[in-house]
């Protein structure tokens, strides 16, 4: 440490920028990392609230629950400890003022995918809805009467609930009746029966139905299977990683080329016979002390500016990843100085000597 | 007594036709409280004697004894605590650390080492090297001279029981020479240790009890104190 953080203080200025570029890459890392946590849970909210273990959907649909398409009789067939239909479609909602993209959920009020009421109340009739509380950030207020898009039939938000959003959209929980009357309109009587899917709480999978045509799917593969999420996942990821490689080059690169002009200072040391040991530890040292300092100011500048950001951004920081992504990064920068401790650890101290 | 030793020391560089002998066979002694010099021309093998008595590079034969220890027969970690230990290295460059003040300097050795001097000590070498002054500055601040002094510093620093200096008034003048000169002899005499001065500059013997001669890879002692007074 001696030797490291006295270097630091008298060459201020070439170590504040590697410091800086340290504390730009994890302020990225961090910021991508929020950036997903944010669409993950646009995308799963709703289901991760559920507190589900599988849902059923038909064969045919290949996990997608808008194409899945059943009736309350297979809900005879399932062996299930509890369970619960659901009904679903997209539509466009507008109270007059504001238009949104929502997802209509039709449930049965006595089962557990019903939602809490955070404000309001539950719905009670039928085009009564309960709201995911987001619409309020977008102009939805209690009591809004909203038209929608390709149906006369009306809703009213009589109550919000929190955590309710699905594959990008809020959610418009409301009963089964509701939800036929939007999707099949005058059809509505004829189409009573049908549901999209089954969700399930359970121990086992394999006994939860025996019937070829239904195809059970935990909720991970469920939800990964939502169009765009996975996909919007690998790529946010795939940045993240390729940032831990490319702070760990920026590092190996900035040590190396200060390594080599020092190695005629090295190998006086060495020389003398301070150990191969001491010296790379104070590499590894200041390695340590600039990452551990870029990614604390990166950690905070993230939080800083997550605060300051717009409620449109869909940005939410989890603690815990973030700590894992700085710990990593602190990693990899160190290892971005193995390079230079393997040149020390070459450097003849007879060079140095100058014979 | 004989602190350092090399019997029948022998070192050659590359093979066949190009095979350089840049020492042929030497046998060495240097005492407790001798100050000796090393002349000779450019090239004669004088670099090479003194690195290999100092553990800086192994001789393609023979031993060399340190203080007791056979070097031939460590490996460079062990030979690089030895180096720690009993020797100290005056370079012809200052061997200073560029970010370290002078103090820091000293510092760093505490850090890797015992045994090293007082502080009471270490005030009297400020004061006996002139560098008092300058103690918290940096090598990028002080003249040639002081640096060169600077680095003495380090060198006894440490207590070694043998200080091997290679060149160290090359990039002085020479009243600054001399000077230095003077300060190897007294600090090798008030503290009954060994040092060895490689050089070709042949005002500076007459500071030495011993002046060897090395011409060809071949070692000579040219001269005793006792033929030169
Ligand atoms: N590492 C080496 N490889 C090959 N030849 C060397 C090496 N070191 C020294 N020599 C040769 O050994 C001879 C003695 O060199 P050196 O001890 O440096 O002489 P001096 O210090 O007296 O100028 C020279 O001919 C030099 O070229
Ligand atoms: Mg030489």
């Amino acid at each position: 440490m001696f030797l490291a953080w006295n270097e630091i203080k008298k060459n201020k200025l070439r170590f504040t920028l590697i410091t800086g570029v340290l504390m730009l890459v994890s302020y990225l890392v961090f910021f991508l990392s929020g950036l997903a946590t944010g669409l993950e849970s646009l995308n799963r909210e709703s289901v991760d609230k559920w507190e589900a273990t599988a849902i059923i959907l038909t064969e045919e649909s290949d996990k997608s629950l808008p194409q899945s398409s059943m009736t309350l009789d297979e809900l005879n067939g399932v062996d299930a400890k509890e369970s619960a239909v659901i009904g679903q479609i997209n539509a466009i909602a507008a109270n007059g003022d504001q238009k949104n993209n929502v997802s209509i959920f039709g449930i049965e009020k006595d089962e557990f995918i019903m939602p809490n009421v955070t404000e309001g109340k539950e719905f009670s009739n039928t085009n009564e809805v309960i709201a995911s509380d987001s619409l309020k950030e977008d102009g939805f207020k209690l009591g809004d009467n909203l038209q929608l898009s390709s149906t006369e039939e009306r809703l009213t938000i009589v109550g919000f609930t929190d955590e309710a959003r699905f594959n990008g959209a809020p959610v418009l929980y409301g009963d089964l009746s509701t939800f036929h009357r939007v999707k099949y309109g005058e059809a509505a009587e004829l189409n009573a029966d049908q549901i999209n899917g089954i969700v399930v709480r359970t121990d086992g999978l394999s006994s939860i139905t025996q019937n070829d045509a239904l195809e059970v799917s935990e909720i991970e593969t469920f939800i990964r299977n939502l169009p765009g999420y996975t996909e919007q996942n690998l790529t946010l990821n795939f940045m993240i990683y390729f940032l831990f490689a490319i702070s760990s080059v920026i590092v190996a690169i900035f040590l190396y080329v200060l390594t080599v002009q020092k190695i005629s200072m090295f190998g006086v040391m060495k020389a003398q016979g301070i150990s191969n040991r001491y010296l790379s530890q104070s590499v590894i040292a200041q390695t340590f002390i600039l990452a551990a300092i870029g990614v604390t100011v990166g950690f905070v500048l993230t939080l800083i500016s997550g605060a300051f950001l717009p409620s449109a951004v869909p940005v939410s920081f989890d603690l815990a990843t973030m700590i894992l992504y700085g710990l990593i990064l602190i990693i990899v920068a160190i290892l971005g100085a193995v390079f230079s401790v393997l040149t020390i650890v070459k450097i003849d101290p007879l060079k140095a000597i100058g014979g | 007594m004989a602190i350092l030793e090399l019997n029948q020391v022998k070192k050659s560089f590359g093979t066949g036709h190009k095979k350089v002998e840049a020492l042929k066979e030497t046998n060495f002694q240097a005492n407790k409280g001798e100050l000796v010099a090393v002349i000779g021309p450019s090239g004669s093998g004088k670099s090479t004697f003194l690195t290999i008595a100092g553990g800086l590079q192994t001789p393609s034969s023979g031993d060399i004894i340190i203080n007791n220890q056979n070097l031939t027969a460590l490996n460079e970690k062990k030979r690089s605590k030895i180096r720690l230990k009993e020797i100290g290295f005056i370079l012809q460059s200052s061997n200073l650390i560029p970010f370290l003040t002078v103090d820091m300097q000293m510092k760093l050795l505490d850090k890797v080492k015992k045994g090293n001097m007082t502080k009471e000590e270490l005030e009297q070498l400020y004061e006996d090297l002139g560098i008092g002054d300058l103690r918290s500055k940096y090598p990028v601040d002080l003249s040639g001279g002081e640096r060169q002094r600077a680095a003495i510093a380090k060198a006894l620093y440490s207590n070694p029981s043998i200080i091997l200096a290679d060149e160290p008034t090359a990039s002085l003048d020479s009243d600054r020479a001399y000077e230095v000169m003077e300060l190897l002899k007294s600090e090798t005499k008030n503290k009954n240790t060994t040092t060895i001065v490689v050089t070709h500059d042949i005002r500076l013997i007459g500071y030495c009890d011993k002046v060897y001669n090395m011409t060809d890879g071949v070692l000579t002692l040219e001269k005793e104190k006792q033929a030169v007074e």
